[in-house]
């Protein structure tokens, strides 16, 4: 305990978090972790303490990533068949799970059927019916379209249940008292009400579909973004690895930032 | 017209009412997938009854019962260093809120990158054997228990911790009798959802590598076309995951009403 805690006589546990620590605000080290991790990355590969079979620096996995995203060949058949494939999977998935979450809202008995299932869902490993898939439809976008719906479809049933069921009970009574038909309910009530739920749902549920499809790609695949880098694991092509998984990190982080400031803006609860 | 659930009032029934739906549900699945499987009369997609068969019989043998046991062996092994080590990490970052927040959007940025692409490092690094599975099964479930234990940590509310202060309460003893059990009922949420997530981490990586393992024998049996075999080692993954699972929550629901929490 420094000497200050012991003349105020507060104890560090009730003190006013410090704006900084060392002269660095909590951004600041935050930054610093980063930039330490990609520095300690390209030394260790630029001093030869790791070999480039191995590792290579940062800056030669940025340049092959630049080179790659304006190679026609594998923009077309790597990244927009993956693009493609995410977005296909999370819109199925998003329409179905709003429309099941309505269903088990209005069904208690659906809802009581589901719900032990939707809890252990996450549970299970899913991709292990990914060979069942596979057998059934070959390697080609079907079985990894389905499995990218399967897996981002749960969490966006659940939280628009969660949405759907947070409708205070006095607004359903004044919707009653006002005779309000079935579908001005929906439309007026409900989907305003779990928008933000929903929308928290979809956010969730975008990061599942891309986790899907890249994994299904990885394990087994003609092509795509998860295809390329286990080629390149396989072939010892390390530099194009590192290229495409700096690559698949950008483009989720892109995903993620890009979506979910669209999906903050649907959130009322935060204005 | 309306439509309401909420306004039927709380639904009176005992437990064993509230089985059934459930219950039901599954026989009419199952009778479904007899039925298809029936009509359909093909090798590649066998019943329920033939797929379970196919399991006692795979059980019997010496090699799967091996791959079962390497299987669970290296879930319990990842599991448990997911635990102690994300949950220690986690604990630790949480008692500090300018750690809490330079940490957090760090471990939220991994967090959000599809981990299987970061699989080749392990396999880089610790090589192809048992190593890169348990390390990437670990990889999988560490991050969000660091992450979630972290939050339950630094969420612990501003009142208890004023009358600790006010009753001139030493550091440790306050993080004992006030934190920890702030944190434990999140924590235990913590504890089932990483046992799901590290174990799908380790089905990957035997799915992608490797020589025994459950994942392995289901990319085997691809290969083979074997979908009696496939669908009977999916069968036994989720039954191994369930149970577990199962436990767990039990566990969750006890510390909650012990210690109070949210959403149970």
């Amino acid at each position: 305990m420094s000497r200050g805690a012991m003349s105020t006589g507060i104890p560090r546990y009730v003190r006013p978090r410090p704006d900084r620590v060392g002269g660095l605000t909590s951004t600041g080290w935050s930054i610093l972790l980063v930039v330490a991790g990609v520095l300690t990355v390209e030394a260790a590969s630029r001093l030869g303490l790791i070999s480039t079979v191995d590792l290579v620096p940062v800056t030669v996995m940025a340049g092959r990533a630049a080179e790659l995203v304006t190679d026609p060949a594998f923009l077309t058949r790597q990244l927009l068949p993956t693009l493609g494939l995410i977005a296909a999977g999370f819109a199925a998935a998003a329409v179905l799970g709003v429309a099941v979450g309505l269903l088990l809202w209005r069904s208690p008995w659906w809802s009581d059927a589901l719900q032990p299932y939707l809890n252990i869902y996450y549970a299970i490993p899913t991709f292990a019916v990914y060979p069942i898939l596979v057998v059934l439809f070959g390697t080609g976008p079907v079985p990894i379209l389905l499995l990218a719906t399967a897996f981002s479809v749960v969490v966006i049933i659940a939280n628009a249940l969660i949405g759907f069921r947070s409708v205070p009970v006095a607004v359903d009574k004044l919707a009653r008292a006002n005779r309000l038909g079935r579908r001005a309910h929906l439309t007026k009530i409900l989907l305003p009400a779990a928008v933000p739920d929903i929308a928290a749902g979809l956010r969730l549920g975008l990061v599942y579909a891309t986790i899907a499809v890249l994994a299904t790609e990885f394990i087994l695949a003609t092509r795509g973004l998860g295809h390329f880098i286990s080629q390149a694991y396989h072939t010892f092509h390390t530099v194009d690895m590192y290229a495409g998984i700096l690559l698949i990190c950008l483009v989720a982080l892109v995903l993620n930032l890009g979506v979910g400031a669209v999906l903050s803006r649907l959130d009322w609860r935060q204005r | 017209m309306i439509i309401d659930p909420i306004l039927r009032g709380p639904r009176g029934r005992g437990g064993l009412r509230r089985l059934l739906p459930p219950v039901l549900l599954a026989v009419l699945l199952v009778a479904g997938w007899t039925i298809a499987a029936a009509a359909l009369n093909s090798s590649v997609f066998p019943g329920p009854g033939q797929t379970v068969d196919r399991l006692l019989l795979n059980l019997d043998a010496t090699r799967f019962q091996e791959s079962t046991a390497d299987t669970l062996l290296r879930l319990s092994v990842s599991w448990l260093l997911v635990v102690a080590v994300g949950g220690a990490i986690g604990f630790l970052i949480g008692l500090s809120r300018f750690w809490t927040d330079v940490f957090s959007p760090v471990v939220y940025a991994v967090y959000s990158i599809p981990k299987i692409v970061l699989f080749p490092l392990f396999l880089v690094f610790l090589g192809l054997g048992e190593a890169s599975q348990i390390g990437f099964a670990f990889f999988s479930g560490v991050i969000p228990m660091v992450l979630m234990t972290l939050n339950a940590t630094a969420g612990t509310p501003l009142a208890p911790l004023k009358l600790a202060a006010s009753l001139r309460m030493g550091t440790w003893p306050v993080v004992r009798t006030v934190v920890l059990p702030a944190a434990l009922p999140a924590i235990a949420t913590a504890l089932r959802l990483t046992f799901g997530l590290t174990f799908l981490g380790l089905i990957i990586a035997e799915m992608f590598t490797g020589v025994s393992g459950l994942g392995y024998e289901l990319l085997r049996n691809v290969v083979l076309a074997q979908m009696e075999d496939i669908v009977g080692g999916v069968l036994l993954i989720a039954l191994i995951a369930v149970a577990p699972t199962t436990l767990l929550r039990v566990l969750e629901m006890r510390v909650a009403r012990r210690f109070g929490g949210g959403d149970v």
